[in-house]
C-alpha cells in the first residue's frame, strides 16, 4: 500500500487525530493527492481540524478524476453545505467531463438551501455549458435572483 | 478596548485621518467597515495593547504605539521591511507543531510588517498566540486581524503583524473592502502604516491591501482587485501610497487588469517562483512605482527551507508558500502627496 492509500484509509480512521493528519498528508502532497479527490471532499464533512486541510487540498488538486463524476454526483445533495460545495466545485473543474451532471448541477442552482451551493452550481454550469431545457430554466430565473452574484454566475453560464 | 476608543475618538479626522466610516466611490467599493470590535474580540488574552506603551501616542491623531525606540537590529534605520506570507491553513494544528511554529516565528521577525494570509480556525486565539511566541524574545509585535471571509462554510482570516518598534498602525484606517457585487470571494483586508520615526510628518505613509483570490476564480478576481487598487488610490486625497500584497493565485502573466493600471509595478516576475514546490509564482507585491518611489529596488522571496536547511517535507509542513518581501524608505519621498 502506498502512502496515499494509506491516508485515504486513514481519512475513515475512528481517531480524529489520524484522520486529521491524513488530510494534512493529503494536502501536504498537492495535486499528488488528486485520486483522493472524492475522499476529500467526503472529509471536509468532519470535524475542524479534518475539515481544513481536506478543504485546502482541495484548492490545490485541480480536476478530478473524470471516473470520479458519479461519487461527486451522489455528494451535491448532502446535508453538508462544505460537501456539497466542494463535490459542485470539483464536477465544475471538469467542464465537459462532467456534463452528464448538468442536470443535478441545475437543481443545486434552483434547490439549494445553501447559496454557496447555489453559486457554485451556477459556476460550474459555466464551465460545463448548460444544454438541457430544465437547467437552462434554472439558470434564467437565478439570472434574475436578488444575489448579485448568483445572478452574475448564471448569466455567464447562460452567455 | 484602548484600541476601540481610539477608533472612535479619532475617526472624525485629526490630523486629516481616515473616518472609518467615510465613503468611497467607486464600481466595487462602497465603504470600509472598521474592524475594531473583531479586533478585541480576537484578543481574549489581552496580549495586544495591554501594555501601557500602547497608550504612548507620540503623535497626534489615530497612530498609536509605545514610545519611539531606536530601530531593531533587523534592519537598517532608514528602511522597512515588508512582506506577505501565506501560512497554509494557519490554526490550532499547526500551533501545535513547534518546529513548524519556530520558523515561522523566526521569519516573521525578519520584517518589519507582514501581510498574512490563511488563518483558519473556529478559535479566535491563533494570533495572540502566535504574538506571545514573537515577543517572548523581548520583541514588540503587534497584530490585527480581519473578519472570518469566504463563501463556503470554510473561512478564513486576514492578519497584519507588525513590530511596533518599527512601524506604527492607523487604527482608524482599518478594515474591509466592501464589495457589494460579490466578486471577490475574500475581500482585501485593508490597514495604513507609518514606520517610526524621529519625525512623523515626514514619514512614508501607506495603505496595505491584503488579498487571497479563490483559485477557482482568479480571471475575475485579478480584475476586480484592480478596481480595489485604483479605488484605494483616491481613497483620500493626502495617501497616494497603496501596496497590493498576497496570494493572487495568479503569475505576473495572469494579472489581467491590474497590469493596466498606469506605472503599476510588481516585484516578483521573470520566472522566480514563490511557493515551496518552486512552480508556481502566485505571491506578490504591486504598487504604482510613480507614487511608491519609496520602494528602494530591493525585494525576494524568502525560501525558509534553505534559509533553515529543512527538507521539503518539514518546508511544506511550515507552509506551501514561501513570503515575498520588499523594501522601502522610512521617509516620503520628495514631492509626493503623502
Amino acid at each position: 500500500m502506498d502512502d496515499q492509500q494509506k491516508w485515504r484509509l486513514e481519512l475513515q480512521n475512528s481517531n480524529v487525530e489520524i484522520r486529521a493528519t491524513a488530510a494534512e498528508n493529503l494536502c501536504l502532497a498537492g495535486s499528488d493527492s488528486v485520486a483522493a479527490a472524492v475522499d476529500l471532499v467526503v472529509a471536509c464533512g468532519d470535524v475542524e481540524d479534518v475539515q481544513n486541510w481536506a478543504a485546502a487540498a482541495l484548492e490545490d488538486i485541480g480536476a478530478p478524476p473524470v471516473d470520479s463524476v458519479d461519487a461527486l454526483e451522489s455528494l451535491v445533495s448532502s446535508s453538508d453545505p462544505l460537501v456539497s460545495y466542494w463535490a459542485v466545485t470539483l464536477l465544475g473543474r471538469l467542464g465537459v467531463d462532467a456534463s452528464r451532471s448538468q442536470v443535478i448541477l441545475g437543481k443545486a442552482v434552483s434547490d439549494s438551501p445553501h447559496p454557496s451551493v447555489q453559486e457554485r452550481a451556477a459556476w460550474a454550469l459555466g464551465k460545463i455549458g448548460a444544454t438541457e431545457a430544465s437547467v437552462v430554466e434554472s439558470l434564467k430565473k437565478a439570472a434574475a435572483s436578488d444575489s448579485p452574484r448568483l445572478a452574475n454566475l448564471a448569466s455567464r453560464a447562460l452567455a | 478596548m484602548f484600541w476601540l476608543i481610539v477608533a472612535l475618538l479619532t475617526g472624525g479626522g485629526v490630523s486629516g485621518l481616515l473616518n472609518p466610516d467615510w465613503p468611497i466611490v467607486g464600481p466595487l467599493v462602497t465603504s470600509v467597515k472598521t474592524q475594531a470590535i473583531e479586533y478585541k474580540n480576537q484578543n481574549p488574552l489581552g496580549l495586544v495593547g495591554g501594555d501601557a506603551g500602547h497608550e504612548s501616542a507620540n503623535t497626534a491623531g489615530a497612530y498609536a504605539g509605545p514610545p519611539v525606540q531606536s530601530a531593531s537590529a533587523l534592519g537598517p534605520n532608514d528602511k522597512i521591511l515588508m512582506a506577505t506570507f501565506n501560512i497554509q491553513v494557519f490554526g490550532e494544528s499547526k500551533l501545535r507543531k513547534p518546529e513548524a511554529m519556530a520558523v515561522i516565528v523566526e521569519v516573521i521577525r525578519k520584517f518589519d510588517v507582514i501581510a498574512i494570509q490563511e488563518v483558519r480556525a473556529k478559535a479566535d486565539d491563533i494570533l495572540p498566540r502566535l504574538i506571545a511566541e514573537l515577543n517572548a524574545d523581548g520583541s514588540r509585535y503587534d497584530f490585527i486581524i480581519g473578519p472570518r471571509l469566504g463563501r463556503s462554510v470554510s473561512k478564513e482570516q486576514y492578519a497584519f503583524v507588525y513590530d511596533t518598534n518599527r512601524i506604527e498602525l492607523d487604527s482608524a484606517s482599518v478594515g474591509t473592502i466592501g464589495d457589494p457585487a460579490d466578486l471577490l470571494h475574500r475581500a482585501p483586508f485593508i490597514a495604513r502604516f507609518r514606520p517610526r520615526t524621529t519625525d512623523p510628518d515626514r514619514a512614508f505613509t501607506f495603505w496595505l491591501v491584503n488579498t487571497h483570490t479563490d483559485p477557482d476564480d482568479v480571471p475575475e478576481e485579478v480584475n476586480a482587485l484592480a478596481q480595489v487598487f485604483q479605488v484605494m488610490q483616491t481613497a483620500r486625497p493626502d495617501e497616494d501610497d497603496v501596496i497590493l500584497l498576497g496570494d493572487l493565485n495568479a503569475n505576473e502573466q495572469q494579472l489581467g487588469d491590474i497590469r493596466k493600471i498606469p506605472g503599476v509595478q510588481w516585484v516578483v516576475g521573470g520566472g522566480v517562483m514563490t511557493n515551496t514546490r518552486q512552480n508556481k509564482a502566485y505571491d506578490n507585491i504591486i504598487f504604482c512605482a510613480p507614487a511608491t518611489q519609496e520602494f528602494t529596488g530591493k525585494w525576494n522571496v524568502l525560501n525558509f527551507e534553505q534559509e533553515f536547511n529543512l527538507s521539503r517535507e518539514e518546508a511544506l509542513r511550515v507552509s506551501d508558500h514561501f513570503p515575498v518581501w520588499a523594501e522601502f524608505d522610512v521617509w516620503e519621498s520628495s514631492g509626493a502627496v503623502h
